[in-house]
């Protein structure tokens, strides 16, 4: 194992908060460490997730929940390897698959984040523009004001601040549970359909399983395991504070899955009603007359905070691994002038995406069908990098490659996802193949 | 550990922010060159690619069928 330094840390004797008891040291080391697994799970409940559930509450009621509960342990397994990874090597995972797979590998990797990010990012500004002009305010004002907003978000030239205004950011999403409890559902029925797997009315269809597949597809996204590296190592965590950064991934992982079963079951209100629906803004709209509007505006504006968030930390996964890779200061600690190429990058995919999305009758189905079909070719590849890196003895010593109980979680984990992404790829570019 | 510090009185502790600590060593690639792996890893990988491509080249197809571009070349 190799050791290097890492720069610009600085202490000095009268750095930090002196505390008197030894619970008092953990929990504001814990509050110091918090943060990027809890941004990193929150924001993949972005404007597509929240479609994704709402459908499934609205096509199958309850019956989903047990799959959200699944994914709870499965999605923190796989951050908890991107978080050892990030703070054994202060790298970014782009910079790891470079280095230690080579150039193609590299830049397959690379190519594929950013086109899949790119098109998410399309998706998101779609739903800004959905939901606000359910509100009556133009796609023309709400595009470019969000677009700006996101971009002054991280040009403040501190990392922190960005972090505490997304962590207020996910915190909104408390408000899911809120409307959840106002819609009334069946509490037994919820906590019974958690555990227990129901089969829905009608069997196993096609719809069904693209659903599922869809849900889990939505639940882990490639650019999380980029992204929560690369915030690993900007927040500069150290090996002591492996521990939270854990915590911080499971409480990230539990409220997430928690927040998604709310949203399953505002969908599932409008299962109830009978409300035909396409998207989260349609689904609202009609919920207005029955549910009120606390909930009708509710929904709306949580579409609009599931976007924002999703596009900020989907932008900067691609700015912070693009930068890895090209070697430019990539940090947002950095200002503006300092860190050129990055905060391009950022702006580039913001302002294009949001600039795309403005242009009428851009085929959005199209946009939606290839961010599927892409984020399922790139997260088997991508957790096998992960996985290979965590075996990766020469690099990281006994202390932080996987013990033999990880490898075999994870391998099934691999094995079950990349089963599931090739089943979503062939339905998706076949459609008829499973009828 | 860097992190926390026992200050001279024994009941103090001092919690020091990640941003604002002392530098901490970290493995480095640098110098080790590509990963090793197995025959069987290597082959699996080569799989991979191939599966990579392959599905790339599809996806372009469908997405280029899709938006009627590929009807108007007809």
């Amino acid at each position: 194992m190799r050791v290097m330094e890492q720069e610009d840390a600085v202490t000095t004797a009268t750095a930090g908060v002196v505390v008197r008891s030894a619970w008092q040291r953990r929990i504001l080391t814990f509050l110091m460490v918090f943060g990027p697994g809890l941004i990193v799970m929150e924001a993949d409940n972005d404007a597509g997730a929240v479609s994704t559930y709402m459908q499934a509450g609205g096509q199958y009621g309850l019956h989903l929940l047990w799959l959200l509960v699944v994914l709870l342990p499965i999605c923190y397994f796989i951050q908890e390897m991107v978080a050892r990874l990030g703070i054994a090597t202060g790298k970014g995972h782009a910079a790891m698959i470079y280095e230690r797979f080579g150039k193609w590998w590299g830049r397959f990797s690379l190519l594929d984040l950013l086109v899949v990010n790119f098109l998410t990012l399309v998706t998101e500004f779609a739903a800004i523009s959905l939901a606000l002009s359910a509100l009556g305010v133009s796609p023309y004002i709400s595009v470019p004001v969000s677009a700006v907003g996101l971009t002054l978000m991280v040009v403040t030239g501190s990392y922190l601040r960005w972090e505490r205004i997304v962590i207020a950011l996910c915190l909104m999403d408390l408000t899911w549970f809120v409307l959840a409890s106002m819609v009334h559902p069946h509490w037994a029925t919820v906590a019974h359909n958690s555990i227990v797997p129901t089969m829905p009315a009608g069997g196993i269809t096609s719809s069904l399983v693209f659903l599922v597949i869809a849900i889990v597809g939505t639940t882990i996204a490639p650019w999380q395991l980029f992204f929560q590296q690369s915030c690993v190592a900007e927040k500069r965590l150290r090996f002591a504070d492996l521990k939270w950064a854990r915590l911080d991934t499971l409480i990230g992982a539990t409220f997430t899955v928690c927040v998604a079963g709310a949203v399953m079951l505002v969908g599932n209100y409008g299962f109830e009603h009978k409300v035909v629906f396409q998207d989260p803004a349609q689904l609202a709209l009609a919920l207005g007359p029955i549910a009120g509007s606390f909930v009708r505006n509710g929904v709306l504006l949580l579409m609009v905070n599931a976007a924002v968030l999703g596009t900020t930390a989907i932008s900067l996964a691609s700015a912070w691994a693009y930068g890895e890779v090209r070697g430019w200061e990539h940090s947002l600690h950095k200002k503006l002038w300092e860190a050129p190429g990055f905060y391009a990058t950022y702006v580039a995919c913001v302002g294009a995406a949001a600039a795309i999305v403005l242009i009428p009758h851009v085929p959005l189905q199209l946009v939606i069908i290839s961010v599927q079909v892409f984020a399922g070719l790139i997260l088997p590849s991508a957790i096998i990098f992960l996985q290979l890196l965590l075996n990766d003895r020469e690099l990281l010593g006994d202390r932080w490659v996987n013990r033999r109980w990880n490898n075999y979680i994870n391998w099934t984990i691999i094995v079950v996802l990349f089963a599931l992404s090739l089943l979503l790829a062939a339905q998706v570019i076949l459609p008829n193949l499973f009828q | 550990m860097a992190t926390i510090g026992v200050s001279p009185d024994i009941n103090e502790f001092r919690v020091i922010h990640p941003l604002d600590d002392v530098a901490e060593q970290k493995c480095s690639a640098e110098g080790l060159g590509k990963i090793q792996m197995t025959r069987a890893v290597r082959g699996s990988l080569g799989v991979l690619r191939a599966y990579l491509i392959l599905m790339t080249l599809m996806l372009g197809y469908h997405v280029l069928d899709l938006s009627g571009l590929l009807h108007k070349a007809r």
